[in-house]
């Protein structure tokens, strides 16, 4: 143990002792948080350009240059979030949900250095589970076969209806279904059918998830400011970004429950940062007092703490079936995946013996990256949050522009533009009636992995469910799910305060 | 007020062919579209390659992925539709010949002009810890009870030869599809499937760290893994599986085939010099694939071959919506 500390640190000075592996480092990251923040631009899409750019360079230097950028991505995308109501990413959409009250108060400073911090926390947290519980964690990410898959995408589509509306349950878990109704565009994944594509080959893929997140979120966001004479401008912030170590120390079982929770996402193959924030948000609500729960949705601290740990302590978690089994284990990670092949580097069980301690080398550029983040984002803090002070009638147009060159960036494509429009208008419609957004991106997200994984678990116990009750992981998770559903019924709750008293 | 615009227009274009003309191809950055995802075989062949060929041609080439459709053909229609002047590549592989026949496009392959990087040979393995030790085992106990097996996409080359597997054993095997080769493996290893078959070079690691134990080789020679040992060549064992194997995987790159020779030849140049490296050598060897190198009328033939097996396979096991014969595709 005491040997390989000793060979961490040395790996980690020769990392920071070359000036050109600092610049990358820096500048990595700093591109990665841009990535994370404009609307558009995600932190797979990050890892794909950067790929490129560092085939030339070594495999420490390139490796350094990639994870920098994954962390800042899945990192920068609650900025866009917390300021204005539009998440960078689909997985910055729980932080949207207290950030922005935050914001409206005026502690929009406060809020972004306390994610930066908790991203910070959350990011080291994930990569002591890396260097520590790694086989264990994969040989458990191996219990997940197709229905624990449809198990576990339903039930973050679930959480994340419950919990975003607010008016009657119900209408999130509709914004849900209708999420999922969306995701049955296009081939369907396991015989190739065409459904609901009237022979529009732009449909054949099925809907983008980028243009459908911004023109969610982002056209309401539009519309509103515009349909909204007297705009009340946010007060002006004026304390301190770095967040007063009370309320880190305030919060600090959220912040290791939730990196947990975001580590054993993150391992799940397939399943990433979206889940992660939905679940950690979910549970923390539950495990807080009465009085702090009143606060979730308006700005609570512990909210945005709780959801936006477990997204960065995903990378970590994403990162350890990727370098034990080979398996990806987010989205990004995968993009991870074709780097380390094009540097001769082949994760998978067989990398002990091909590049022994490429782990630990793993593990110390991650605290790296971290270190990079934590310091740029608290940097950049101060600076974003002047763009609250911009007149709207000069902010708006230019944040309806960059929704539309991010939905047009991704692809060159103008069709994901005539998706965009149409699908925020009804976003915008669905607000008013006051039906939660998320949900139904996330139902998009999650929706087709919920789809293929059931019919692919049907044809594979030749249309028996019974494989739901047969399999431990898929028993709790359906546990869990039952009494999440029954929980909203009165009669549920009076049953279960009852024997509670008894 | 359009004649305006169209005058103007043609003015720019003849300026800009004009000047175009006085230098020779490449003047501007290449652009090669993946169309499979980003981080799979073709993926990285392209990206490794590519950089290599930028070199040569001394231009930048970005490497973008544009996915889905059927068998890649969203990605390939976006290309064909652009002008064919060589500034346009499409990264694909053999398991792409199969998108007309399914539903995906109108055209038969010979739009292309390929060049094959190379291909690596397919296995079937069994999860470490299966019960069955030989591939004589794994068949025997399928006629008591069919297995499942995975193999990547419908239609794909390790699809087609689970399929010949399946005829030339006459095994019952169920057939259970997966996204790609990675998720088709991760099934083998979390026994929801099994068997599995891949490419060498996608199994490698997965064999080399005993997750999954390989029982033959779909391919006439055997291979030598280092850690695992030699795996026996499945043809010893049922000959007829020679009939229509092996079928080369041919992973590598096209260009619309109406580009002015003079471009085709540059780019052949280019693809001939990077071959040759020691860079795209070494990775190939580390990354168990076969380099191949065909390029011009020789891998047109070798597609339009590949176009012919895959898609009449298909049709034989009725897994496609379209006959391959109203594209014109001859019977192998």
């Amino acid at each position: 143990m005491i040997e390989q500390f000793t060979h961490f640190f040395s790996i980690l000075i020769n990392l920071i002792s070359s000036p050109t592996n600092i610049i990358i480092l820096f500048v990595a990251s700093f591109l990665g948080i841009i990535f994370g923040a404009m609307p558009g631009l995600t932190a797979t899409l990050g890892v794909a350009l950067l790929t490129a750019l560092t085939y030339s360079l070594g495999a420490d230097t390139a490796l350094l240059g990639l994870l920098g950028m994954y962390v800042g991505a899945i990192y920068g995308g609650s900025y866009p979030a917390i300021l204005i109501n539009i998440p960078g990413t689909p997985a910055a959409a729980a932080t949207a949900m207290d950030g922005y009250p935050l914001t409206q108060k005026g502690l929009a400073g406060k809020a972004l250095g306390l994610t930066t911090t908790a991203s910070f926390i959350g990011t080291i947290i994930g990569l002591l589970f890396l260097v520590t519980l790694s086989p264990l964690i994969a040989s458990l990410a191996l219990q997940f076969t197709s229905w624990e898959f449809f198990l576990l995408a339903l039930l973050g589509i679930i959480l994340s209806g419950s919990l975003t509306s607010p008016d009657l349950v119900v209408k999130g878990w509709i914004a849900g279904l209708i999420g999922l109704l969306l995701a049955t565009i296009g081939r369907d994944a396991l015989q190739f059918f065409p459904r609901y594509t009237f022979d529009v080959p732009e449909l054949d893929s099925g809907l983008e998830i980028v243009p459908v997140l911004i023109g969610a979120f982002g056209i309401p966001q539009v519309i509103r400011a515009l349909t909204n004479t007297h705009h009340v401008k946010p007060p002006i912030f004026t304390g301190s970004i770095l967040p007063e170590l009370k309320s880190i120390t305030r919060n600090i079982k959220h912040i290791f429950r939730s990196a947990t929770i975001g580590v054993g996402v993150g391992a799940v193959p397939g399943v990433g940062e979206d889940i992660a924030g939905w679940v950690s948000y979910s549970t923390a609500k539950k495990t807080s007092s009465k009085a702090q729960q009143a606060e979730f949705g308006k700005g609570s601290e512990t909210a945005i703490v709780s959801s936006e740990t477990a997204n960065n302590a995903c990378v970590g978690g994403a990162l350890i079936p990727l370098l034990t089994l080979g398996i990806p284990g987010s989205p990004p990670a995968a993009m991870l995946l074709g780097a380390l092949l094009l540097h001769g580097i082949t994760p998978g069980p067989s990398i002990e013996i091909d590049h022994p301690n490429f782990l630990l080398e793993v593990t110390a550029i991650m605290v790296l990256a971290s270190f990079a983040m934590w310091a740029n984002g608290l940097l950049l803090a101060k600076q974003v949050i002047k763009v609250l002070q911009l007149p709207t009638a000069l902010f708006i147009p230019v944040v309806g522009v960059l929704c539309i060159l991010g939905a047009y960036a991704l692809n060159l494509n103008m069709f994901s533009l005539y998706l965009m429009i149409p699908i925020g208008i009804v976003a915008f419609l669905l607000g008013e009636m006051k039906f939660p957004i998320s949900p139904m991106v996330i139902g998009l997200v999650l929706g087709g992995m919920a789809d293929e994984s059931l019919r692919r678990a049907l044809l594979l116990s030749e249309g028996s469910f019974m494989p739901i009750f047969e399999r431990p992981v898929a028993l709790l998770l359906v546990l869990v799910m039952t009494v999440f559903i029954l929980a909203q019924f009165s009669w549920f709750k009076r049953l279960f305060s009852f024997e509670g008293k008894k | 007020m359009k004649n305006v615009v169209y005058l103007f227009c043609l003015t720019l274009a003849l300026v800009a062919s004009s000047s175009h003309a006085k230098r020779e191809y490449p003047t501007r950055p290449i652009t090669n579209t993946v169309v499979w995802s980003a981080g799979g075989g073709t993926d990285a062949i392209n990206r490794m390659l590519m950089a290599e060929m930028a070199k040569e041609l001394d231009v930048r080439i970005n490497v973008v992925n544009k996915t889905g459709g059927v068998a890649g053909s969203i990605g390939m229609n976006a290309v064909l539709r652009k002008r064919a002047d060589g500034y346009n590549l499409v990264g694909l592989s053999s398991s792409n010949v199969v998108a007309a026949v399914n539903g995906g496009w109108t055209q038969k392959f010979d739009v292309w002009s390929p060049f094959i990087v190379g291909s690596s040979p397919d296995v079937v393995s069994v999860p470490y810890d299966s019960p069955y030790q030989t591939l004589e085992d794994l068949i025997q106990a399928s006629k008591n009870k069919a297995l499942k097996g995975a193999a990547g996409g419908v239609g794909g080359i390790h699809h087609i030869y689970l399929l010949e597997l399946q005829k030339a054993s006459g095994a019952d095997f169920k057939y259970i599809p997966y996204p790609g080769s990675a998720p088709s493996q991760t099934a083998a290893i979390t026994k929801e499937v099994d068997f599995v078959v891949t490419s060498m070079a996608e199994q490698a690691a997965l064999l080399r760290g005993n997750k999954l134990r390989p029982l033959a080789m779909l391919h006439p020679d055997p291979y030598t893994l280092e850690g695992v040992g030699e795996v026996i060549s499945a043809f010893d064992a049922y000959p007829s599986l020679s009939e229509r194997l092996p079928l080369s995987q041919a992973i590598g790159f096209a260009v619309n085939k109406k580009v002015p020779e003079a471009v085709k030849t540059k780019l052949i140049e280019a693809f001939n010099k990077a071959m040759n490296s020691s860079k795209v050598k070494d990775w190939a060897m580390k990354n168990h694939y076969q380099l191949s190198g065909l390029s011009g009328q020789l891998a047109e033939q070798e597609f339009a071959r590949l176009e012919s097996i895959f898609t009449w396979t298909l049709d034989d096991l009725g897994a496609n919506k379209l006959s391959p014969s109203k594209f014109g595709i001859p019977k192998p």
